[in-house]
């Protein structure tokens, strides 16, 4: 184990220059969120100043006063919580079945899967939007919750059936010689070992809806609009502030769900899942 | 570890093929949902494209504009003609094409990169870089695009510090650049995580007899670690792809007017222009020149899967 990494010191110049690329990296990817976050309670920001003219909270009474973008909150949080459960009752006993059992078609179900994931995003959506016409669909909430449901399919088939497939056979067997029910073992035992996997597929599910933009926004605008979609117009008709505020409004369910999935998440359940994304 | 127990599980299954008509019913209700809404959509709009204007598309033929119906027993090729010949397409397509192939190209260079170096290396430095390219996976594309238009925007960030010290920093938003740093941006951590994960899964041994034999760093990475980590890479390298080919949001808020990727020309040829005909026509388009990189995807996944012995 010790010998593959090496142990020697590295030099002073790798070194210094391995922290000049993380400082550039660091600039790249938390430069431009910290810089939308400050502009929440800006009053306004003159060019060139380093700093912005004076801090103010006025933006957030403006979005939480705002009639608009309050429908777009309420929409998110109904919307997203329906597409998780219906995801859940129909993905689960997928995943169980898809990792404990074996049946007909299996490979081919499977396949399929990775299929359906292999069209570019935008191209899809135009072509359910085509139906949705048909079916009467476009612009209504069935319609935005099944476009948001598909992007939770992978999350909650795959994850949990790596979860299911990784419980040892014999702590069910042990349960069911010591007189547990195959219900109560269910429960008791698959159930709960399978958890952290579930609920990483939760996380992940309750994100992908909650984030999801560019079909909500096809086939819901202009009638229906949940957070992501109201960015779109906020950014052209309100002051960049608003845009700020309300991007820290969509972000806080990430950070929240993450922080309580952190461990799971860092830990593989993910990338379990992700290998067959 | 989890992986030669999830093997020794799913061979029990399926030596004993008990249940299959339960398991059967189970698997059923999201191939049922994909099938509906994936495979149908898919279906129909390419019959929509060639004109069929009936049936399922009797409605959106009746809303939209500029509608061709078919005129040979087979459909008509003429809403692909008015894509082909309108003005603005070949420059859309082109730079589609270019900032796919530019932006999947380092986003592979990154990944592979840092997952070497995390590797072979380790230690505090790879952590903080693994935890950092971590962050865009949990930030939503539409705060991501904004954020970026702001950052490098004629007042934004790059331009005010630079500035300060007398240089002129161009500003990004909308132009190409800026499209391509977005792309880069949304798709790190999945393709890190991927190669990463990839490379990980590599026994210390196989690396260690290799240097006990004499093999340099460069030699180990060709001959070791690529080789082993192939279909992850190909996984990772595929789905940034066809992340960036289907995107609309990045190139909507950080692209320039025109020309644009197809993503945002689809959508306002649908929404916008009301053309829906001519829209499904850029998509399978997009989905053409998806559809080799799309079979790699595939294959990929179904070996990887097999490897794992989920399938």
């Amino acid at each position: 184990m010790a010998r593959v990494k090496s142990r020697q010191k590295t030099s002073l110049p790798i070194r210094l220059s391995l922290y000049f690329f993380i400082g550039l990296m660091s600039l790249f990817i938390l430069g431009p969120l910290l810089w939308l976050a400050v502009h929440a309670f800006a009053t306004n920001w003159t060019y060139p100043n380093l700093l912005p003219d004076s801090l103010t909270f006025h933006w957030w009474s403006k979005v939480f006063l705002d009639s608009a973008l309050g429908t777009a909150i309420k929409n998110s949080l109904i919307i997203s919580p329906i597409v998780v459960l219906l995801s859940m009752v129909i993905c689960l006993p997928a995943a169980y079945a898809a990792g404990r059992l074996n049946y007909f078609g299996r490979k081919t179900f499977l396949i399929g899967m990775f299929a359906a994931n292999s069209f570019p995003k935008i191209g899809l959506f135009a072509a359910i939007a085509t139906l949705y016409y048909a079916l009467n669909l476009m612009g209504t909430f069935v319609g935005v919750v099944i476009i948001q449901l598909l992007g939770t399919i992978i999350y909650m088939t795959w994850i949990p059936a790596a979860a299911f497939a990784a419980i040892p056979r014999n702590l069910e067997e042990a349960a069911r010689d010591a007189g547990a029910s195959k219900i109560r073992t269910f429960f008791t035992i698959t159930l709960r070992l399978a958890m952290p996997g579930i609920l990483v597929a939760i996380v992940m599910s309750f994100l992908a809806s909650f984030d999801e933009a560019q079909g909500s926004y096809l086939v819901g605008a202009p009638s229906i609009y949940t957070m992501p979609t109201e960015m779109y117009s906020l950014v052209q008709n309100y002051p960049i502030q608003v845009a700020a505020v309300f991007s820290l409004l969509l972000a806080f369910p990430s950070v929240l769900l993450i922080g309580i999935a952190r461990k799971h998440i860092i830990g593989g359940q993910l990338a379990e899942g992700f290998q067959i994304k | 570890m989890s992986l030669t127990s999830s093997k020794v599980e799913s061979l029990e299954a399926k030596s004993a093929p008990r249940l299959s008509l339960l398991g059967f019913t189970m698997a059923l209700p999201p191939v049922l949902l994909v099938v509906a809404f994936v495979g149908l959509p898919i279906l129909i709009g390419f019959t929509f494209s060639l004109g069929f204007t009936s049936g399922p598309n009797r409605v959106v033929s009746l809303i939209g504009q500029q509608i061709h119906s078919k005129d040979h027993w087979w459909g008509t090729f003429a809403a692909y003609r008015d894509v082909i010949h309108d003005a603005r397409f070949a420059g859309d397509l082109i730079l589609t094409l270019v900032v796919t192939a530019i932006s999947t190209s380092l986003v592979l260079a990154m990944s592979l990169g840092i997952g070497v170096y995390q590797r072979m290396v380790g230690g505090r430095i790879a952590s903080i870089m693994s935890t950092l390219t971590l962050v865009p996976l949990f930030v939503p594309v539409v705060i991501s695009s904004w954020a970026i238009h702001t950052f490098y925007s004629g007042d934004g960030f790059m331009r005010t510090v630079f500035h300060h010290f007398g240089i002129n920093f161009p500003t990004l938003t909308s132009t190409t650049a800026a499209i391509v740093i977005g792309t880069i941006w949304t798709s790190l951590p999945f393709a890190i995580l991927m190669v990463t994960s990839g490379f990980q899964s590599i026994p210390d041994a196989l690396i260690e007899t290799a240097q006990d034999a004499g093999a340099g760093f460069f030699r180990i990475v060709r001959t070791i670690l690529i080789p082993l980590a192939l279909t992850p890479i190909i996984i990772a390298a595929t789905f940034t792809a066809i992340g960036i080919l289907g995107s609309f949001t990045i190139p909507y808020f950080l692209g320039p007017n025109q020309p644009t990727m197809l993503g945002v020309e689809i959508s306002n040829f649908f929404g916008s222009y009301n053309r829906p005909q001519q829209s499904i026509v850029m998509a399978f388009i997009v989905f053409m020149a998806a559809s080799g990189i799309a079979v790699a995807y595939i294959w990929a996944n179904v070996r990887s899967a097999k490897q794992s012995g989920r399938i």
